[in-house]
């Protein structure tokens, strides 16, 4: 045999049968012909295809019955509210008595995220607790560096999910009197994922139970497992309609485009909510339901289904990556084809990272200008929050003022009026949404509070 | 290919490794034997027809010479030196989106596998995990030493430059313009939101019981240092204050 190639004499071979002629399309056809399967791609078909989808709450349950774990479980103090998730199955979701399991992206890069919800709470009269006692969830940095593994980040979700649980003490309440609800997307996604693994292995659970008990902080002798694990996003969603009844500014002029954000509904697809009347339950229902309830026009783009190009290492480490992908499959996307006003998101990473790499794209001749920020601050400035002192739009890179033109609020007094407010606090003392008392449950700093009342709603 | 018993795959497919591997046969086989010990494999890895839907709908294979198909490929040929090599640059193309484990027909998750390598690669303390992992210093010790992974005074204008000249759009010190957030948890500068010391060391003494400060050490043994030093003192803080709390119940 020799190595001397069979003259082609340009045949070509292309397995379709011999029936089979090119098209020869134009580009308006070729994209005609090809826009079904775009639709299909999107369809939540392509997420439940498949065999073998477990729900894991069965083994929580079974390990409970068994006497090896203790659920926190959603009691009717909770007043919960139903929906449905990716293939119908039922999760409740708890409406008061929270307790914040903050997120560090936010709270150090976007504080107006977290102070919108809270502002959005004490609205509606709300209970919660936002603590001193709760760390990071660590999964940007292990998704990002790979330094950790599935017993630290379980140790960790214990340790925060058990301060949840016990935290009411200090207040001389109950345990299990609030619930954790969890503000970041990673911190969502990755205690769902863990919460998987701990209820599946005997040998996770064995080593995790004996860092929790050296910190104290197991109960009856047992690792403490959340029946479900709530983002905020979802409280958003099943509160949406109690939302809108604060509604003070029209938002029917407004075209929104929506991000929904990896961690939240492709990390445990199972367990994301969905609805058939929110985009005919095609697309996760969180943001979308909210925005549709304030009147907003949700208007779909090709894009939607793409990640936003955080990439957790990248965003610090490979930045031509993030802003590249962020600007050219995102932002381009939202601005020519959906001419929308403002893209919202409900995680900490996406709204950074498509907020603040818009002013580099001037440079690659890219000058794509579009509001970014989260579902519960565009809810809280239609409901009348002042866009400084609580939505804190000033962290925001994108052209959030733009905005707030089209929703007739005048930014330009607001932002004076935050400026002298600036000033006076120098010296005196700032608002606070709550007690500031309260967030210390234990440890140097620690008074006992007794809360038995409903903190009043802050003067506006 | 005859200094180990055969695996499933060499008996069907062939020996995968090389005659000359970039390194001894033996390290490739403890490498992947890690990656696969990891109890999170078997969930991650249900088997590939090669369809390619997770190269296709993956953000990072736009942009780099990067494919989910082909890491779940290797693992799933047992492709030593393949997976070898992967794990010197590739995966840590990956952005952790993990859409193409939504969209897998079997149920992986590249992106979970992906995570199981960089694991092993920092075990390793192979040179690629060492060089990813310089920029990440300021995030390891904030977190490690804190419980936060971000600060408001981590973000400026030197190592963001790319985000523009507004960092916030009104001017005043930071220190003002964080004591006007009304949420007394984010009255802070150097962290996210207060921390209890109690906190902090307990995510501490997680760290310590993981084998996570392990892994830090290998990598970066001055940035250990740095943060034992700094959470021994925390502790002896907690120490101390326990022991004042002790002295006053006795009083």
């Amino acid at each position: 045999m020799t190595n001397e190639r069979v003259p082609q004499d340009g045949e070509r071979f292309t397995g379709h049968g011999s029936e089979w002629k090119p098209a020869n399309l134009t580009a308006g056809e070729a994209a005609i012909a090809t826009a079904w399967v775009e639709q299909k791609i999107d369809r939540r078909s392509m997420l439940t295809n498949k065999d073998r989808v477990e729900d894991v709450r069965d083994a929580m349950w079974q390990l409970e019955k068994d006497g090896q774990i203790k659920v926190h479980r959603i009691t009717e103090q909770h007043e919960p509210v139903e929906a449905k998730t990716l293939y119908g199955w039922t999760k409740r979701i708890p409406t008061t008595q929270l307790w914040h399991h903050k997120s560090c992206g936010q709270c150090g890069n976007i504080p107006g995220y977290p102070v919108s919800l809270l502002w959005l709470m004490n609205k509606m009269g709300i209970r919660y607790l936002d603590e001193t006692d709760q760390t990071s969830c660590t999964a940007w940095n292990y998704h990002g560096s790979g330094i950790g593994n599935i017993e630290s980040l379980a140790a960790v979700f214990l340790r925060n999910f058990h301060q949840a649980y016990v935290a009411a003490k200090a207040q001389g309440l109950p345990e299990g009197y609030y619930y954790p609800l969890v503000h970041c997307g990673t911190s969502f996604g990755n205690y769902k994922e863990v919460r998987a693994y701990l209820l599946h292995s005997a040998r996770l659970r064995e080593s995790v139970t004996k860092i929790l008990g050296k910190l104290g902080r197991l109960v009856d002798g047992k690792l403490l497992i959340p029946e479900e694990v709530v983002h905020y996003s979802e409280w958003v969603h099943v509160m949406r309609n109690r939302i809108k009844e604060h509604q003070e500014i029209d938002a029917s002029g407004i075209r929104a485009t929506i991000h929904p954000a990896c961690h939240v509904y492709k990390m445990v697809p199972e367990d994301a909510i969905y609805d058939d009347d929110i985009l005919d339950g095609n697309r996760v229902a969180v943001s979308t339901g909210i925005m549709q309830a304030l009147g907003a026009n949700v208007i779909d783009y090709k894009t939607w289904y793409d990640c936003c190009g955080f990439g957790f290492r990248h965003i610090i480490s490979e930045r031509e990556f993030t802003r590249s992908f962020a600007i050219d499959r995102k932002i381009k996307v939202a601005v020519e084809e959906a001419q929308s006003d403002v893209m919202i998101g409900h995680d900490t990473g996406c709204i950074t990272t498509l907020d603040k790499n818009q002013w580099i794209g001037k440079a690659a001749g890219k000058a794509y200008e579009l509001p970014v920020m989260a579902d519960c601050q565009f809810a809280a400035l239609v409901c009348g929050a002042d866009p400084y002192r609580i939505v804190q739009t000033h962290w925001h890179a994108s052209p959030i003022e733009t905005l707030l033109e089209k929703l007739g609020i005048d930014w330009k007094a607001k932002k004076a009026d935050f400026e002298d407010y600036l000033t006076t606090i120098q010296t005196g003392d700032a608002d606070q949404l709550y007690d500031p008392r309260l967030r210390i449950t234990s440890g140097p700093g620690f008074k006992p509070v007794k809360r038995e009342v409903v903190p009043p709603p802050p003067a506006d | 290919m005859a200094e180990a018993a055969t695996s499933r795959v060499q008996e069907f497919i062939g020996d995968p490794v090389s005659e000359t591997p970039v390194v001894p046969r033996a390290k490739l086989e403890e490498i992947f034997k890690d990656i696969q010990d990891d109890l999170r494999f078997d969930h991650e890895l249900n088997g590939c027809l090669n369809c390619g839907i997770c190269t296709a709908t993956c953000p990072a294979a736009h942009y780099y010479d990067f494919s989910p198909r082909e890491i779940v490929q290797l693992l799933w040929t047992e492709n030593l030196e393949g997976i070898y090599d992967a794990m010197q640059e590739k995966i840590w193309s990956c952005a952790q989106c993990y859409t193409c484990a939504a969209r897998c027909p079997f149920g992986n998750s590249p992106g979970g596998l992906v995570m199981l390598m960089r694991e092993v690669a920092i075990k390793h303390q192979m040179q690629s995990a060492k060089d990813v992992l310089r920029p990440f210093s300021r995030v390891m010790l904030k977190l490690i030493s804190t419980g936060n992974q971000l600060a408001p005074d981590m973000i400026n204008p030197q190592h963001f430059a790319d985000w523009g000249p507004n960092i916030s759009k009104v001017d005043a010190p930071l220190k003002v313009l964080r004591k006007a957030v009304p949420m007394a948890t984010l009255n802070t500068t150097e962290t996210a939101w207060e921390v209890n010391l109690k906190t902090s060391v307990e995510l501490y003494t997680i760290w310590e019981m993981t084998g996570v400060l392990d892994q830090l050490e290998g990598i970066d043994e001055n940035l250990f240092d740095v943060i034992t030093d700094i959470m021994d003192e925390k502790r002896a803080d907690w120490e101390d204050f326990q022991a004042e709390q002790e002295d006053d119940d006795d009083e």
